[in-house]
């Protein structure tokens, strides 16, 4: 039957043209899409390596102003000020590298033949705490740690597991803006948002021998903080700085800003796929429905020869299904060559998955466009279409 | 072979009740080619399709080749038809899409007989009708009486008992009418097979055995 219905299909080549175009396009785009969405909810499965909840950044430009003694002075007065505050538990200073902000510090380093590549905060010692970091190994920092013999670096797990797999590196030395000692490994630190693509992160430590310019407050509040008690922050931070050049941001807020900024596009993709397969189950059935219309007489005809209405129904829907995976075969034979050629630089098991579901969604809406008209042609009584053929 | 008994058919819609077929009695043995004849709209095609279990009577019983039909529908009776009947259609209904030796497979293709037994199956009966040469070509490069011989090559390679013909020569010329009325009465007389024709062919009909006219639904004695 499969020989006898390819036949019927190749010799109405002409008009099964255009709807295996049709088909294969939409597999095109579907796969794309579906593609796009697998690398951004693989990347959302990944942890965040901090918490957002109850927390707030206050980022402050004029800092950077100051000499280093005196911003040494005012961040200490203003730590220790905030501190003093019954509702705030934690007080962290990092650089400009803050969670949300759009910085990046990256640093590549020969190391004993390796080049250990990779983006960087420079913290406080109070920073893991502050920002509920979650250490899988080794320790956080220690304030101790400020004048030991090597500046302690704490790198991610995806850090070690690309460099060092396998490998215990606690207190190990490393090439990495000079020589720094690994005391801990973080889960993750993915400071540009939840979508961002786990990657090679390390904490430095702030020491007094590296001029860092510490322009970013991490403040965890108890959750019984409400919004008015901003008020208090800025007012605390405005007496110490003598200037209101500062901004104090929400945490949860600043992530779902991020976040919106890759869910609207991928939405509004998925929006427009929904409308495509609508549109193309619109088209097929029309199609479908005119084509049996057409062809009552034939359906007359096999049921006069010994068809019965299962096979009729059968008929129509595998001839529609194996044009539909012609168009598929057709389709992956492109799709395909993005991961074959790395045509685009992104884990390859996501195009694999997008070609899998884009053929099996194509498949799902092209069946169930076909059932209804061939159960209806199988309904058709026999003698009433041979009489009206 | 084919036994009919007080045979009604009846349409009806929500405002007219039309009866096709009035108390039909028909005995047709093993072998027999007999025409129906009568005018337009008296149920000819009707009698046809009840005989070729296509339709089914409002009333009476219908027994082909020996059994009782109680079921129109479902696999089985599509079965039985496969088996035990031919059709051959005034205009031809040949599918096409497809070549002539596709066309003559169809109904092998519902047996599943295997693609090679098919094919061979095909093209003996290709050849009975005089076609062997046109065996690739598709229906619309074919003239009406050989779309004809393809349609009887259709009915005939399954081997069936009986074949059942709706005005087979209605579409063709005297010339081409003769041939496909030559065709059957050969395989009336060389294979026994049990022929019911409709016609509106008075020199068709005198070919057959017997001839049974029908009036507003009803047989004339």
């Amino acid at each position: 039957m499969i020989k006898h219905i390819f036949k019927l299909i190749w010799n109405k080549k002409g008009a099964n043209v255009l709807v295996l175009l049709e088909i294969f396009l939409a597999f095109l785009v579907l796969f794309a899409v579906l593609s796009f969405v697998f690398y951004n909810v693989d990347r959302l499965a990944n942890p965040l390596g901090f918490e957002i909840e109850n927390r707030k950044y206050v980022s402050f430009g004029d800092l950077e102003e100051m000499d280093s003694l005196t911003r040494a002075q005012s961040l200490d007065l203003m730590k220790r000020s905030l501190e003093d505050l019954n509702l705030i538990e934690e007080v962290a200073f990092s650089n400009n590298v803050r969670p949300f902000g759009g910085s990046n510090n990256c640093h590549g380093n020969e190391n004993k033949g390796y080049l250990v590549q990779a983006c960087y905060a420079v913290v406080d010692h109070n920073f893991i705490n502050t920002n509920g970091m979650k250490i899988t190994a080794g320790r956080g920092f220690l304030e101790e740690d400020i004048n030991a013999a090597y500046d302690p670096i704490i790198p991610n797990e995806h850090f070690m597991n690309e460099f060092f797999p396998g490998q215990d590196m606690i207190d190990s030395i490393i090439s990495f803006q000079g020589d720094k000692k690994i005391i801990g490994v973080i889960e993750a630190f993915k400071y540009n948002g939840e979508f961002e693509e786990s990657d090679n992160r390390a904490l430095l430590l702030n020491t007094p021998g590296n001029d860092v310019r510490m322009t970013t407050a991490y403040l965890k509040l108890d959750p019984s903080a409400d919004v008015s008690y901003e008020e208090r922050i800025s007012n605390t931070i405005q007496s110490v700085l003598k200037t209101s050049s500062f901004v104090i941001q929400d945490a949860p807020l600043l992530s779902k800003r991020t976040n919106l900024e890759t869910w609207v596009p991928m939405v509004a993709l998925l929006c427009i796929c929904a409308f495509l397969c609508i549109n193309i189950a619109l088209g097929l059935f029309g199609v479908l429905s005119y084509s049996i219309s057409k062809r009552k007489g034939e359906v007359g005809l096999r049921r006069a020869i010994g068809a019965s209405g299962g096979s009729i129904t059968q008929q129509f829907t595998l001839e529609i299904v194996l044009l539909a995976s012609l168009a598929i075969f057709v389709g992956i034979f492109f799709a395909v060559q993005v991961p074959l050629h790395s045509l685009i630089d992104a884990p390859h098991d996501i195009f694999y998955r997008g070609i899998l579901y884009a053929a099996l969604i194509i498949l799902a809406v092209v069946t169930l466009c076909a059932l209804y008209p061939s159960i209806q042609a199988a309904r058709i009584h026999p003698a009433t279409a041979l009489r009206e053929d | 072979m084919i036994e009919l008994q007080n045979v009604n058919k009846v349409y009806r819609t929500k405002t007219i009740e039309t009866t096709a077929l009035n108390n039909i009695n028909l005995n047709v043995p093993a072998g027999e080619f007999l025409s129906i004849m009568g005018p337009s709209g008296c149920g000819k095609s009707t009698l046809l399709n009840i005989i070729g279990l296509l339709d089914e009577p409002s009333n009476g019983a219908v027994s082909i080749a020996g059994n009782q039909v109680k079921s129109y529908s479902g696999k089985g009776i599509a079965n039985f038809r496969n088996e035990k009947l031919g059709f051959i259609f005034q205009s031809f209904h040949l599918i096409p899409d497809l070549s002539v030796v596709d066309n003559v497979e169809l109904p092998l293709l519902y047996r599943k007989v295997g693609s090679k037994q098919r094919r061979m199956m095909a093209e003996e009966a290709i050849e009975s009708v005089g076609l062997k040469n046109r065996m690739s070509h598709h229906p619309s490069q074919l003239s009406g009486g050989q779309k004809q011989r393809v349609a009887i090559a259709r009915a005939i390679v399954g081997n069936p008992q009986i074949i059942l013909a709706d005005e087979p020569t209605g579409n063709l010329d005297s010339v081409m009418g003769n041939e496909v009325m030559d065709i059957l009465t050969g395989l009336n007389s060389t294979n026994n097979t049990t022929i019911v024709m409709v016609t509106h062919d008075e020199n068709m009909a005198k070919k057959t055995h017997k001839l049974m006219r029908l009036y507003d639904g009803a047989q004339v004695k």
